[in-house]
């Protein structure tokens, strides 16, 4: 059981049942939480001087023995060739998540590369591979799955931290703004337990200085600014009855997918039904564990745990089958 | 500051957080929760709005038996007359 630092606990949440392949809106996301979180973690291990508000960052932070490579990968471009460069901590976390296309792929290979090593993420079929249209047509998708204990362990672990009574530690308050930034907080958290999430979060910001200074700092921008207007209206609904399981049930960067799955036939038995999904995921390479049977099964998929539900799609004849759905929190 | 513990000093101390017992048991946090909400996790606790100190071996220990008995399909009232607990 190796220590992970910050950014690779992170990305192993962050990168999870993300296409590996393309730059999605979604992975964009979790590219600049990941780049902020390296911050963060030279941050929290010293590597940056501090002169009254101001965070000094010099060159030979890069120039240790055993250089990480994702590190340098978000570092190198800030510092470009200067001696030192130094900002707030603000600064710094802007800087870093907004950082180009071409050098985010760049960290995210670097990234991904040292979890590969260690054995804590791989790349596998996408799920969305195993729905009848994408089935049918021969698209290969690839995602990212972290390997299920070391995920398990880590979001258990945050999820203890943050819950239970008591301090908490530098990293798990960095870790709860990450999760913030990252919008990833429903994937963790029941509704009920977002508002203790949230009290706590008013509890750290008055007792630690670290999360005094961290909570106000925004990194989302750009295309998020119109996300967060449209979170605003969907907030202004949810505050209706009926519109109060809105937010809980779409969050607006989604990480799971609904996927469709056909059957041979119209199973009157939902053992059989079951089997006939597991086949397929099976036959893309995901690992499934059935969790309650039943008319609707709830099964996890990899990391995240489906309902699947009796469904028929109409093409020119219904076509019947089942429907996985994400059940939250992930 | 206060930082995270690494692997090496949670397994030389005498007490772990719940945080820690979930790392070192690969166990979910509601379950702990749970087995300890039903005095199967013995804990102590200076004040109420402090964190619960456990004793690593005797938990850890415990935990490792749960997991035993349940996996041999025994219900949580049987584990716990098993554990020597008065229902």
């Amino acid at each position: 059981m190796t220590d992970l630092k910050l950014a690779q606990s992170f990305s192993l949440m962050a990168l999870n049942a993300q296409s590996s392949l393309h730059m999605t809106t979604v992975k964009k996301v979790a590219l600049r939480s990941m780049a902020a979180a390296v911050i963060l973690e030279v941050y929290l291990d010293g590597g940056f001087a501090q002169t009254e508000n101001k965070l000094v960052l010099k060159n030979d932070v890069l120039d240790s023995s055993r250089p990480i490579l994702y590190r340098e990968a978000i570092l190198k471009p800030l510092l470009r060739k200067n001696d030192q460069v130094e900002g707030e901590l603000k600064w710094w976390l802007t800087r870093a998540s907004k950082l180009s296309n071409k050098k985010l792929k760049k960290f995210e290979h670097a990234i991904s590369d040292s979890l590969m090593e260690e054995g804590l993420l791989e790349v596998i079929p996408s799920l969305l591979g195993s729905d009848m249209y994408f089935d049918s047509s021969g698209v290969e998708i690839k995602e990212y799955r972290s390997n299920i204990e070391a995920y398990t362990r880590t979001t258990e672990n945050i999820r203890a931290e943050i819950l239970e009574e008591g301090l908490v530690t530098d990293e798990i308050i960095c870790m709860l703004w990450l999760l913030r930034e990252c919008g990833c907080m429903h994937d963790f958290f029941s509704r009920n337990e977002l508002e203790k999430v949230n009290s706590r979060m008013n509890e750290f910001y008055q007792s630690s200085l670290l999360a005094k200074s961290l909570f106000p700092i925004q990194i989302r921008h750009g295309l998020e600014l119109g996300i967060k207007q449209f979170l605003r209206m969907k907030k202004k609904f949810a505050m209706t009855y009926v519109g109060s399981s809105i937010n809980f049930f779409f969050p607006m960067l989604e990480r799971s997918q609904a996927v469709f799955i056909e059957t041979e036939s119209w199973f009157t038995n939902s053992t059989q039904r079951l089997n006939e999904v597991i086949k397929r995921l099976v036959s893309y390479g995901h690992e499934v564990t059935v969790l309650e049977k039943g008319s609707i099964s709830t099964i996890k998929i990899d990391n995240v745990v489906y309902e699947a539900a009796p469904h028929f799609v109409m093409m020119r004849v219904p076509i019947q089958g089942v429907r996985l759905v994400p059940r939250r929190p992930i | 500051m206060s930082r995270q513990r690494s692997m090496e000093t949670i397994l030389n101390s005498e007490f772990v957080s719940i945080g820690e017992l979930v790392r070192l048991t690969d166990s979910r946090y509601s379950t702990l929760k749970f087995y300890t909400e039903e005095g199967m996790l013995p804990f102590e606790q200076a004040e109420e709005n402090l964190t619960r100190r456990y004793n690593r071996e005797v938990t850890v220990a415990r935990i490792l038996l749960i997991k035993e008995l349940k996996a041999k399909g025994l219900s949580i009232p049987q584990i716990k007359d098993t554990l020597g607990m008065d229902q």
